[in-house]
């Protein structure tokens, strides 16, 4: 090092050194007398500054041009000017560059071309990364175990190690696949039920930790409905069907509709305008005379109104009269002597009954026989309900149509058969009919802003 | 009077309903999530008695659920699954808001899903009691499974539909246990018996689509959801106790000849294997050969009286089954490529016969056109192009009625451009005495084995065979006449002998030789049964003789009823029959 600097010190003070920086030494006043004999003073006083400007500036050079410039050889400093690089070289290389963009090449960053090193020095070694703590220690462990593994001495540390057990290590839990996989795979789920009278510590187990499943309730396997899953279509209904058959479907698709028709009518009926109620010629007029003509008669049909309502009020006041005493006492003995009579009769009554054992046991009997008529009627019905569809929310349950076809549109054959109605749909209300969904109606979209209508610009040039 | 005045609607049968929204609140579920939760675990709303007092004096209509369901319903664990499922999407709505994908990628990885299994067996304890409820569960994959691939439902739902439909299919047929089939306008019904159930799924037609629009797809796609589960589970079981490799292998020697060059053709690689189960034309690898197959032979127990009689109906039944169970046995068909292929080589091959088609029509044909040893090639066109001379062409309805009828029928009925006699539903059951249509009759006799007396007749002949037929009928009831005429006739010979008695005249006597008096033992019995029942009606008590009755009275008006049907379709047809004649004149 020292070396180096000699000599550009030497090469620094030879006449034809350049210098980066303009000299600028020319300030020079009436040089103060100071005594230089302390070296504090010494220090204070001389003039280094010529020599750290050189010195500043051979780093300067070595920085940005990797040595002095003195040294350099020319060709390295200078070279020709022969105008602006062709054209056709420019174009070739831009479109690989083009390309290279489209790739997406990360460009560096800003802040990364800042913090990049751009001197021309390199930096210097930096000692401490190149050493190892402790390297002398496990140097000599490493040799050691070599020896010992060479001739076959195993250590008691490495045995224990050897004599843990290896930790299984558990693949991540495999994520449950989607339900609807199409490869998934189905296993034995009925074929377990024996080992499933598990020992009663595990049962215990799963039911401290939260694990155990809560029984079934046992209503919940009982259908909503007798009906079967899958009902087929009337004999009628087959695609090459029987005479009969299908005139039989026919006529009950028939009256299906009549009844739809049916119950529109009489709604139309009602919502009707009633002939009554529509105006005549004579109630216009009359409404259009309204008060207009005195009428004297409806004033004397008041004041009768008024007369008879008094006397009203007087007859109600004239019924809250006093019994006498004397009235009492006949009305408490009538009353008495009714109750005796009910009494009597009712005795001889059951004296009597004796002799109409017979009728009695016949009517008993008749009185049996009906409410035991009429239990089977209710159990029926109870019975038939089952298979009704119930009201389970809003609205009730509408049947879908009859499918039918009908005489000219049965198809010849299979070939040219042309299904009718749709098994999604019936499917559908099947689960309806069996009470096993609502019944319900879709709902409606509902738009939360109002929509804006422009004219389009287009549309606007036209017109 | 002391105490706290009872308040209204706290007690009694408020106390075991719910309503709709105050359940779904208990669970903190949005209603979607509830419907779903609740068709999946079975829980269905109920109609209590009482409304008004259930729903507090008001009468507005609600739905209604049972409080110990709902209750039930909070310790499943699917319910959580529900709101992680709702908290991913929140999660996932935002990422894409702020385009964040690498968080979408993550979030997607980690997706939370849900599996049905412990929900299957905790339904259905047992195997027997899934199997009950598969009607539905095959009905909806069936119609699930003809679904277009595009947007209505998860496409992998729909390939799972098909996946587990073929895999049935495949079964049925291993099993030989199709029973009736049924071709409606609405789809095709059929019925097959597994493990004693009879089971009844509808099939669409294929291409058959419109898409209605008052269906709610997403409960259809929870039900479906929940049946594939348990449809998957019963297939392996079902597979299993056959002895079949599930997930279904085909059989190695039939793999081979499937095996063609270019199966790029039908299908992608992935699906090709589908492709060729779906086909149905080859029989699947089963865990033990199948070479050993031995017909095991029911135990006989002695029993007496009625049980017997049981004993041999049942036995009658089997003997029935087996023979139908080999119907097709030993024939060939092919099918030309306008008829329905899946469905005709499912019931072809469910009923042991041999299939194949054009090889353009679809993969997994096994012979050619060509094939001399081909017995039926089903046509459904007026005419076909070609005709081989030593195989029958018919239309696909015969093999359906072959099915229904549990014969093989006879063929002329079914030749091309025949007109088609009816097909009958297999599902009606008619009892004695009701109006059953002609050509079921005829089947029936088939069944018994008579042979029809009109057979392969020409057009032209009708009218005398009709007047046969007449005669047949007038046959029957000469039959009884002759009897009657024979006691007539004794009569007659005997009133002739006292005659000349009278008259003094001297008898001819004259010995005729002696004929035989053919005592027809059967004849004998019969009528010793229809006295007892004659005696047997004296004897009634006056309540139970009204009884009877009015239940004859029923009979006889039903056979009346009957008649009349009967009469009217033979004016129907000869009426057809005049107008046809004129239409050729």
């Amino acid at each position: 090092m020292a070396a180096a600097r000699r000599l550009k010190r030497v090469v620094a003070s030879q006449p034809g050194f350049l210098n980066f920086k303009s000299s600028s030494e020319s300030l020079s006043g009436r040089r103060k007398r100071v005594n230089k004999n302390k070296k504090k003073s010494w220090n204070k006083h001389s003039d280094i500054n010529d020599v750290e400007e050189f010195l500043e500036d051979v780093r300067l050079q070595e920085r940005t041009t990797g040595g002095l410039l003195a040294e350099k050889s020319d060709d390295s400093l200078f070279f020709l000017d022969v105008g602006q690089p062709k054209r056709a070289e420019r174009k070739a290389a831009e479109p690989i560059e083009g390309k290279k963009r489209k790739g997406k090449t990360p460009r560096p960053l800003r802040i990364d071309l800042i913090l990049q090193q751009d001197s021309l020095i390199p930096a210097p070694k930096d000692v401490l990364a190149y050493q190892q703590p402790n390297a002398k220690k496990l140097r000599r462990i490493s040799q050691k175990a070599e020896q010992l593994a060479a001739k076959g001495v195993v250590t008691r540390r490495q045995k224990r190690l050897l004599s843990r057990r290896p930790v299984t290590k558990e693949a991540k839990k495999s994520d449950t696949e989607a339900n609807n996989n199409p490869n998934r795979d189905y296993y034995d789920i009925w074929g377990q039920e024996q080992s499933t009278v598990k020992d009663s510590a595990e049962d215990w187990y799963l039911q401290q930790t939260g694990k155990k499943r809560v029984k079934r309730p046992e209503k919940l396997s009982d259908r909503p409905s007798v009906l079967p899953a899958v009902e087929v279509i009337a004999p009628g209904g087959s695609y090459n069907p029987d005479f009969f058959s299908h005139q039989a479907l026919l006529k009950e698709a028939h009256e299906v509709e009549v009844k739809k028709q049916k119950e529109e009518d009489k709604l139309e009926r009602q919502l009707a305008v009633n002939k009554d109620d529509t105006a005549t010629e004579e109630t216009v007029i009359r409404e259009q005379v309204e008060g207009l003509v005195e009428e004297e008669e409806e004033e004397d049909e008041e004041e009768a109104a008024h007369d008879e309502e008094d006397e009203d009020a007087e007859g109600g006041s004239s019924l809250a009269k006093k019994k006498t005493e004397r009235q009492r006492k006949r009305e408490k003995a009538d009353k008495i002597k009714e109750l005796r009579r009910l009494d009597s009769k009712r005795q001889m009554d059951h004296r009597q009954q004796l002799f109409q054992l017979r009728s009695i046991k016949a009517s008993i009997k008749q009185q049996e026989q009906s409410t035991e008529d009429k239990q089977k009627i209710r159990k029926a019905n109870q019975e038939a309900e089952k298979s009704q569809p119930r009201r389970l929310g809003k609205l009730k349950f509408q049947a879908q149509d009859l499918e039918v076809q009908l005489s000219d549109e049965l198809a010849g054959s299979l070939r040219q058969l042309k299904p009718e109605g749709s098994v999604l749909k019936d499917r559908f209300k099947s689960l309806q009919k069996r009470n096993l969904i609502e019944p319900r109606e879709r709902a409606k979209f509902k738009r939360r802003h109002k929509l804006k209508y422009v004219e389009k610009r287009a549309f606007r040039a036209i017109t | 009077m002391g105490g706290l005045q009872k308040k209204k609607y706290e007690r009694g049968s408020v106390t075991n309903y719910i309503t709709r929204n105050k359940a779904r609140k208990k669970l903190r579920l949005s209603l979607p999530d509830f419907r779903r939760l609740c068709i999946l675990k079975g829980i269905y709303p109920h109609e209590p008695k009482h409304k008004k007092k259930v729903n507090k004096g008001s009468t507005a209509p609600r739905t209604f659920y049972l409080i110990k369901d709902i209750r039930f319903l909070l310790h499943e664990p699917i319910v959580g699954k529900f709101r992680d499922y709702k908290v991913f999407v929140r999660k996932l709505k935002k990422a894409y808001g702020k385009t964040e994908w690498s968080a979408v990628e993550r979030l997607r990885e980690n997706k939370p899903t849900y599996k049905l299994d412990h929900i299957i067996k905790e339904r259905y304890p047992s195997f027997i009691d899934a199997l009950r409820d598969i009607d539905d569960a095959l009905c909806m994959c069936f119609l699930f499974s003809t679904f277009a691939r595009t947007g209505k439902c998860h496409v992998q739902t729909i390939q799972l539909c098909r996946r587990l439909t073929v895999e049935w299919m495949n079964y049925v047929v291993a099993a030989r246990a199709l029973r009736k089939v049924f071709i409606s306008i609405k789809g095709i019904y059929y019925q097959a018996e597994v493990m004693g159930q009879l089971i009844t799924w509808l099939v669409p037609y294929q291409f058959s689509h419109d898409h209605p629009t008052d269906v709610d797809y997403r409960v259809m796609a929870t039900f479906t959801e929940l049946y594939t589960t348990l449809l998957g589970f019963i297939n392996f079981r079902l597979y299993h106790s056959l002895n079949l490799l599930y997930p279904p292998k085909l059989d190695s020697k039939a793999e081979c000849e499937l095996k063609e060059e270019n199966e790029e053709d039908y299908a992608l690689n992935s699906e090709c294997y589908l492709e060729k189960l779906s086909a149905l034309s080859a029989s699947l690898a089963r865990m033990v050969s199948s070479a050993e197959e031995e017909e095991a032979q029911l135990d006989q127990f002695p029993v007496e009286g009625e049980d017997m009689e049981k004993l041999e109906a049942r036995e009658r039944e089997q003997k029935e089954q087996e023979a139908q169970k080999k119907l097709f046995d030993g024939l060939k068909f092919f099918l030309n490529r306008e008829v329905p292929r899946e469905s005709l080589a499912f019931i072809i091959r469910c009923f042991g016969g041999e299939v194949s088609w054009d090889k353009s029509v679809c993969i997994g044909s096994t012979y050619e056109v060509t094939e001399e040893t081909i017995t039926h090639h089903i046509v459904d066109r007026p005419n076909a192009s070609t005709q081989y001379i030593n195989r029958y062409y018919i239309q696909p309805q015969w093999v359906y009625d072959c099915i229904n009828a549990k014969i093989v029928l006879p063929v002329e009925d079914y030749f091309l451009g025949v007109t088609l006699p009816p097909h009958l539903s297999p599902f009606v059951e008619e009892k004695e005495g009701d109006y059953m249509p002609p050509e079921k009759v005829k089947i029936m006799a088939l069944q018994r084995g008579e042979k029809p007396a009109q057979e392969q007749e020409d057009e032209e002949e009708e009218d005398e065979d009709e007047d046969e037929e007449e005669e047949e009928d007038d046959n029957d009831d000469e039959e009884e006449d002759e009897e009657e005429d024979e006691e007539e006739s004794e009569e007659k010979n005997l009133k002739k002998m006292e005659k000349q008695r009278s008259q003094g005249k001297s008898l001819q006597v004259k010995v005729t030789p002696g004929k035989m008096k053919v005592e027809n033992p059967e004849r004998l019995e019969q009528e010793e049964k229809a006295e007892e029942k004659r005696l047997a009606i004296m004897m009634m008590k006056k309540k139970e003789k009204y009884l009877y009755d009015k239940i004859m009275f029923g009979k006889k008006r039903k056979i009346r009823e009957a008649n009349k049907l009967t009469a009217k379709r033979k004016a129907h047809d000869d009426a057809e029959k005049a107008n046809k004649k004129k239409t050729r004149k």
